[in-house]
C-alpha cells in the first residue's frame, strides 16, 4: 500500500510538471514520470505475489516507454529544427496562424 | 523506523520535484537522472534485480539522451530563477517527501505465489508479447529514422 501511495505522489509530480511546465524537455521528464510511477506498479505487484512476472511486465512497459520517448525526442527535435522553439505555447500559437 | 527503503523513496520524491522544479536544464536533468537511479535503487530493495538493472540502463540512456538534447536546443543565458523560488520548490519537495518518510515501505508478500522463475515467465507466459513488442519498437525506431530523414531531406 505504501508503495502505491509513492506512485500517486510521482504520478502527481509529473501531472504538476505536464501542466505548468512549457519547455519541451521538461514536459518529456513529466511524461517519463508518470510513466515511471505507473511502470513501479508491475514490480511491486509482481513483489506482493512473489513471482517474477511483474518484472517481465515492467521490462515490456518500459522498453514501449522508451521508445515513445524516443518518438518525442524526434518531434521536439523537428519542431525546433523548423520553428527554432521548443515552448509548447508558442507551438500552439503556430497552429493559430 | 528510518530503512534504506525509505531514505531512497524520500531522496527520489525530492529529486523527481527538483527536476521539474528547477529551470536549469543541466541541474534539472541530474536532478531526473538521480530520481531514476533511486527508483532503481528501490527495485533493487524490493528484490527485483531484473527491474532494477533495466531501469538503470534506460537512466543511462535517458539522462545522455537528456544532455544531448539540451545542449542543441537550450539557448545559452544565465539562470533567471531566484532563489526564494529555488528554496520554495525545496521546502515543497521536503514537504511531499514527508509521506514516504511516515509511512513504513515495504512489500507484503502474499501467501497464494506462483513462483515462477524470470526466464519462464518471460519466454514461456509472455513470448509471444516479448516478439510483439519487438516488432512495435522495431517499427518505432524506423518510423523516427524516415521522419528524421524526411525533415533532415526538405
Amino acid at each position: 500500500m505504501e508503495y502505491i501511495i509513492l506512485s500517486l505522489i510521482l504520478l502527481a509530480i509529473g501531472i504538476y510538471g505536464l501542466v505548468t511546465k512549457r519547455n519541451l524537455l521538461k514536459v518529456l521528464m513529466s511524461i517519463e514520470l508518470i510513466a515511471a510511477a505507473a511502470s513501479m506498479n508491475f514490480v511491486v505487484f509482481g513483489s506482493m505475489i512473489g513471482d517474477q512476472l511483474g518484472q517481465v511486465f515492467f521490462i515490456l512497459a518500459l522498453s514501449v516507454d522508451t521508445a515513445v520517448t524516443s518518438v518525442i525526442i524526434a518531434l521536439v527535435l523537428i519542431a525546433y529544427r523548423e520553428h527554432r522553439i521548443i515552448d509548447v505555447w508558442e507551438l500552439s500559437k503556430l497552429k493559430k496562424s | 523506523m528510518l530503512t534504506y527503503e525509505v531514505v531512497f523513496a524520500a531522496a527520489l520524491v525530492i529529486s523527481a520535484f527538483l527536476a521539474l522544479h528547477l529551470d536549469e536544464t543541466i541541474y534539472a536533468i541530474i536532478s531526473f537522472g538521480a530520481a531514476l537511479t533511486l527508483l532503481s535503487g528501490l527495485y533493487f530493495l524490493m528484490d527485483a534485480p531484473f527491474a532494477a538493472v533495466f531501469q538503470l540502463i534506460v537512466t543511462v540512456g535517458a539522462v545522455a539522451v537528456f544532455f544531448l538534447a539540451s545542449e542543441m536546443l537550450t539557448p545559452k543565458k544565465g539562470s533567471s530563477q531566484k532563489t526564494r523560488d529555488k528554496i520554495l520548490g525545496l521546502l515543497v519537495a521536503s514537504a511531499l517527501a514527508v509521506v514516504p518518510i511516515i509511512s513504513d515501505l515495504h512489500v507484503e508478500v502474499f501467501s497464494n505465489s506462483h513462483d515462477y522463475s524470470f526466464a519462464m515467465a518471460l519466454w514461456e507466459y509472455r513470448a509471444l508479447d516479448v516478439i510483439a513488442q519487438s516488432i512495435v519498437v522495431l517499427t518505432l525506431a524506423l518510423g523516427i529514422v524516415m521522419v528524421l530523414r524526411g525533415k533532415g531531406g526538405k
